[in-house]
């Protein structure tokens, strides 16, 4: 059978979404196991081990199994003595020294680059909103830099932290963690988190209303880069910005201050530094200027500097500083307090359970729907052909979703399965209307069977565009994946399918 | 010949059977309505509360007994394997707040729950899920209006393209009357389906109504038989492949069993009205042209 470009073309693309699903080399040729988390400021997060390493060996001993894996160190680690283990990893070796077991959970190396959705593959999520108030976008940045370094604080790294809004306008701060669940979710999301300023071990000021700072400077005179040089390394670039303290902070300040030397290291400041606290974790420690002892300052200047290759680049790295610095200053200082609307936490547990119902429920569908297909036509070339554009179909949806790393949820896969639902649907119009009409050309009544074809498509289409807005986007997956289904399937699948039976009829 | 004879005199009288069910649902619907507040009953992902996944073996009879008093609306659902059909999960939901939920089945159970470990907690507020429920309504509305707009632009004939609207509706309306009389409670996701099951109804109806009034080929009730056979293996291998798939994940995933049953029971109903509703109407309005 010779092969149209439409069908060439839908090979092209089911090979790309191969490429796409599996990677290169296909992932499932890959050796060991997959490190899921390592539990934050345990031994073996110190010594190296990072969520998403590929673990290869044990002391020489190659693992390929979670299972393998554990029994392997349950034998290793039977006495309370210390001992040395060698861990090797895909490009690193690890060497661990404890008298107990690395805090790892480990996972076999997925088989695909498909990424699944929280309630598949396990996670958390919540949704804050500001109780009693809608906050701007300006006030949701805030809110969401100050979470993002609160986390950071805590060691928590695989975290996506966005702004969703639903269709009465309502803005919600959207919280995804994947991999276990950390400890103290609820406090690090729904509170703001304590920051405090310290010179030695005196409090200066605190976050949170009247505590201290009135406020600080965001903008125009109050905060600005302001110069750029080229320097032996780089370039550098100088921000500056002003904050505001109550009388009462500015007199502690300056009593404080008054009891300090200046740094006979370094002249231009003084000998202790002002420590900024979040949480009780230091962030960050700023120079003093020796002009700021014992002076009773409610205004006082915050100078900094960032660097990079290019001025460009150290443009950016100095406002991303001097932005990190800011958010800090107002944390526990935001005006409004936090309520947690939504807040799941899903163990990976039953996700592999999961997956496998699916792949059963799938194949199970389509060989019913080949058997009624093969019943009514009684014709194996294009049953085939239709089970093979539908299979393809699915392929290539898969195949879009883990390009654009789009986490597969159970909406998108309720939308997997209405799309090839639909296309089944307009694969038994593309035949019937091949079979009617003889006295019409085989072209045109392929041509028929379009018009039903894009009608259809275009009512689907439509109808699933509010569902994109509605409900925080937590049933966008069946949206996106079936708008990328049905497209798929005009543009790609159906007219290769389109071809093929006009071969076929030929 | 006979069928089709006889199809030609009664076919005016045949809607009635249609209308008559719609009738019924409407008035179902409307006490339904009166007596619970809203047209559906909703689960706590449109109420607000607490669902919790616990993995073992737990006794749900036992469990409800136990805690019907500390917490509030309680019901579970048992997870099981596919094959052995053992237990492997229990999901609760109540409509209680989390921690008070984690307390009462800690205290039942005699051991911690770690979450997101051997258990999974979802909480929803009473605040976002009315926003959701309220959303939700306003995104089918939407959907239903914007699918009203594309099928007049392809017919740009009023009955015609009414009539596809009113057999989507039509669709809509019998299908959540059977939902309710069936007792489920609704979850997002349901509503959902509802949104598929527009998709499918309106892909049959514009079938049969480009084959009727497009096409001059054949009388029309040839026409029409030939859509018929088009239209039923379309909706009958949707069915059957739902159905397959309602069965083996119906013991796994409550969300996914519910988007299948409103899809077997809309599809069914999808029957009815595409091909006496939508037919007889387009044969009525044929007639007088």
């Amino acid at each position: 059978m010779k092969l149209t470009f439409k069908i060439y073309l839908l090979i092209a693309i089911l090979i790309l979404s191969l490429i796409s699903i599996f990677g290169i080399p296909p992932s499932f040729s890959q050796k060991g196991v997959l490190i899921s988390s390592v539990e934050q400021d345990s031994l073996a997060f110190e010594q190296g081990f990072k969520q998403g390493q590929v673990l290869t060996s044990i002391d020489g001993k190659k693992i390929s199994s979670p299972d393998e894996f554990y029994s392997e160190i349950q034998s290793k680690f039977i006495s309370d003595k210390k001992i040395k283990v060698i861990f090797e990893t895909k490009d690193s070796e690890i060497i661990y020294y404890n008298n107990a077991s690395p805090k790892l959970t480990i996972l076999e190396i997925p088989n695909t680059q498909i990424k699944m959705g929280l309630d598949l593959a396990g996670g958390s999520r919540a949704l804050i909103k500001a109780e009693g108030q809608e906050l701007g976008s300006d006030q949701m940045a805030d809110l969401i830099s100050i979470t993002s370094n609160r986390f950071n604080v805590y060691g928590i790294s695989d975290v996506n932290i966005r702004a969703v809004s639903d269709l009465s306008g309502s803005q919600f701060m959207l919280v995804e963690i994947a991999g276990a669940t950390p400890k103290d979710l609820k406090t690090l999301i729904s509170e703001q988190g304590k920051f405090e300023a310290k010179i030695g071990n005196q409090t200066v000021f605190t976050g949170g209303e009247n505590q201290g700072i009135t406020s600080v400077g965001r903008s125009g005179q109050q905060a600005a880069i302001e110069s750029c040089q080229q320097s032996e390394q780089g370039y550098f670039c100088n921000f500056r910005f002003t904050i505001y303290l109550s009388e009462q902070t500015a007199q502690l300040h300056a009593d404080i201050t008054n009891n300090l030397t200046i740094d006979p290291n370094n002249p231009e400041y003084l000998s202790e530094k002002l420590d900024l606290y979040l949480d009780d974790n230091l962030v960050d420690s700023l120079f003093i200027g020796k002009s700021l002892k014992g002076s009773v300052a409610t205004q006082i200047s915050i100078s900094g500097s960032g660097s990079g290759e290019t001025n460009d680049e150290a443009y950016e790295s100095a406002k991303d500083e001097m932005n990190q610095l800011q958010t800090v200053l107002i944390t526990g200082s935001l005006p409004y307090k936090l309520e947690i609307v939504k807040l799941d936490t899903i163990s990976p547990l039953l996700g592999h359970d999961f997956i496998r119902s699916i792949l059963f429920a799938s194949i199970a569908s389509l060989l019913a729907v080949s058997l009624i297909i093969f019943i009514r036509y009684r014709n194996i070339k294009s049953s085939l052909a239709l089970i093979l554009t539908s299979f393809s179909e699915i392929i290539i949806i898969l195949g879009i979703a883990s390009l654009i790393e789009w986490n597969l949820d159970l909406p998108s896969i309720a939308g997997i399965i209405a799309t090839i639902g639909t296309g089944i649907d307009q694969q038994i119009i593309v035949l019937d209307e091949a079979k009617q009409n003889r006295n019409l050309s085989i072209a045109q009544r392929m041509k028929r069977a379009f018009t039903i074809i894009l009608g259809a498509y275009f009512t689907a289409l439509v109808a699933l565009l509010p569902l994109l807005w509605a409900g925080a986007g937590l049933l966008k997956g069946f949206a996106i994946t079936t708008i990328i289904g049905i497209t798929v399937g005009v543009l790609i699948t159906r007219p290769a399918f389109v071809d093929m039976i006009k071969r076929i009829e030929k | 010949m006979q069928k089709k004879n006889f199809h030609d005199k009664y076919y005016k009288l045949l809607l009635l059977i249609p209308a008559a069910i719609l009738l019924f649902s409407v008035i179902y619907l409307f006490a339904f309505n009166a007596q619970n507040g809203s047209f559906i009953y909703k689960d706590i992902s449109l109420t607000g509360g607490t669902s919790v996944t616990i993995y073992g073996q737990i006794d749900s009879q036992e469990l409800i007994s136990a805690l019907q008093n500390e917490l509030e609306d309680i019901s579970t659902k048992e997870i099981s394997d596919l094959i052995t059909g053992e237990q492997k999960a229990l999901i609760i939901e109540t409509k209680s707040e989390t921690q008070d939920v984690k307390n009462s089945l800690e205290n039942y159970l005699g051991y911690e729950l770690e979450e997101g470990v051997n258990s999974n907690f979802e909480f929803t507020g009473s605040s976002l899920s009315e926003s959701f429920y309220k959303q939700l309504l306003i995104a089918i509305l939407f959907a239903f209006i914007f699918m009203a707009l594309v099928v007049f632009l392809i017919f740009r004939t009023v009955v015609p393209s009414a009539a596809v609207i009113l057999a989507a509706l039509t669709d809509i309306i019998m299908t959540l009357a059977v939902v309710d009389i069936l007792g489920i409670k609704m979850s997002s996701a349901g509503i959902v389906a509802f949104l598929m099951l527009i998709g499918y109804s309106v892909d049959t109806d514009i079938l049969l109504t480009t084959r009727m009034l497009k096409r001059t080929s054949g009388t029309l009730n040839e026409r029409i038989f030939g859509a018929f056979k088009t239209g039923i293996t379309m909706t009958g291998t949707s069915l059957l492949a739902i159905i397959f798939a309602f069965i083996i994940v119906s013991s796994f995933s409550g969300v996914l069993a519910q988007i299948f049953t409103v899809l077997i029971i809309g599809l069914s109903f999808d029957i009815l009205n595409t091909w006496i509703t939508n037919v007889s109407i387009l044969k009525w309005y044929a007639s007088k042209k």
